[in-house]
């Protein structure tokens, strides 16, 4: 079963850096929280059809894509996507049986680590090294983009929870 | 109610210009959310056991709007649109008092209000309503507002699938 981290308000009145760090940190350890407790079967329920969503496949899915921005495109660094597949593009949402829960814990939680050290190392105007010149992208679209990407899943999480165990919250 | 144009943020460039637009691309999206359907799909609870309505997301977040940029941050008395004294979740739960198109006039007249006020004030700006425990910067409103509206959105997401289908960022 899935443990989540402690999570922490953002600060209210801190530089722009660290409230985009802390923001992105708040939606992490929330997506966790939605997972916890729940059994593997819970997990890889997709509770609101037709929806297909599950949250199981939520915590896949933002995997890569952390790996996505982060790594891939902002530090350009060579990328094996911890779930892919010549045949599905949404095998992270699709073939929940390819890893363990402690799999898909883990490599969630490497990726995110890595991210970290990422955005700690750079400033938000740094320029994406694997964006074309043409559409440059810099490091606080990536930041304020992946802060929306978590929530918007997030809120997907509280009705897919809710309809699993009844569970609630923020 | 009406699909609004929305307009996708700059991908690079200064802070300001990111968090407005990214806030006026998911005020768009809950609006893109609402469009097209009827008053009563708009009032149903479409994913029970939970009580969230479309009508419902879009009565609360226009009290979330005066709440941050009116009362806390302009310190202003302010006549909340849903104010209820004793249903706190009123915006929630009383959805027959006004009609979907006075719901969608109201909040598109609490967000100019809303723009003109965060548009005017820097970002490192603490709210009048600021105490020692609370001293919110109006960094922090705008960064909170996209993430309250894009959570909200995600549980649009789900009721309009389970309306009619649709799906769509």
């Amino acid at each position: 079963m899935i443990v989540a981290p402690p999570r922490y308000e953002p600060g209210f009145n801190g530089p722009e850096k660290t409230q985009l760090e802390e923001w992105l940190d708040y939606h992490r350890a929330t997506l966790l929280m939605k997972c916890e407790g729940l059994s593997v079967e819970q997990l890889a329920t997709a509770s609101v059809p037709p929806s297909t969503l599950t949250l199981l496949g939520l915590l896949r899915h933002m995997t890569i894509v952390e790996q996505y921005w982060f790594h891939k495109i902002f530090a350009d660094e060579d990328v094996v996507p911890a779930y892919d597949s010549p045949d599905d593009p949404d095998t992270e949402f699709n073939d929940l049986t390819g890893a363990t829960l402690d799999e898909v814990e883990r490599n969630f939680l490497e990726v995110c680590a890595r991210s970290r050290d990422i955005v700690e190392g750079s400033d938000l105007f740094s320029l994406a090294r694997a964006a074309r010149p043409a559409t440059p992208i810099d490091l606080r679209w990536i930041c304020v983009h992946m802060i929306e990407e978590y929530a918007r899943h997030n809120g997907h999480a509280d009705l897919l929870r809710e309809c699993i165990d009844g569970a609630t919250g923020d | 109610m009406q699909e609004p144009d929305r307009h996708e943020p700059p991908n690079a460039g200064a802070e300001r210009e990111l968090l407005e637009t990214f806030l006026d691309y998911y005020r768009g999206t809950l609006l893109v959310k609402c469009a097209g359907l009827d008053e009563e799909q708009l009032r149903t609870r479409a994913c029970e056991p939970s009580t969230l309505t479309l009508l419902g997301l879009v009565r609360h977040m226009t009290n979330v709007e005066q709440n941050w940029f009116q009362w806390r941050f302009l310190g202003r008395d302010v006549d909340f649109v849903y104010a209820g004294e004793r249903d706190r979740d009123r915006e929630f739960n009383d959805l027959d008092s006004v009609s979907s198109d006075h719901v969608e006039r109201d909040f598109l007249a609490v967000c100019e209000q809303s723009r003109a006020i965060g548009g005017a004030h820097d970002l490192d700006q603490f709210e009048r309503r600021s105490n020692d425990e609370w001293r919110v910067n109006l960094r922090w409103i705008y960064v909170h507002l996209i993430e309250e509206y894009a959570r909200h959105c995600g549980h649009a997401d789900l009721l309009r699938e389970r309306l009619d289908g649709a799906t769509g960022d």
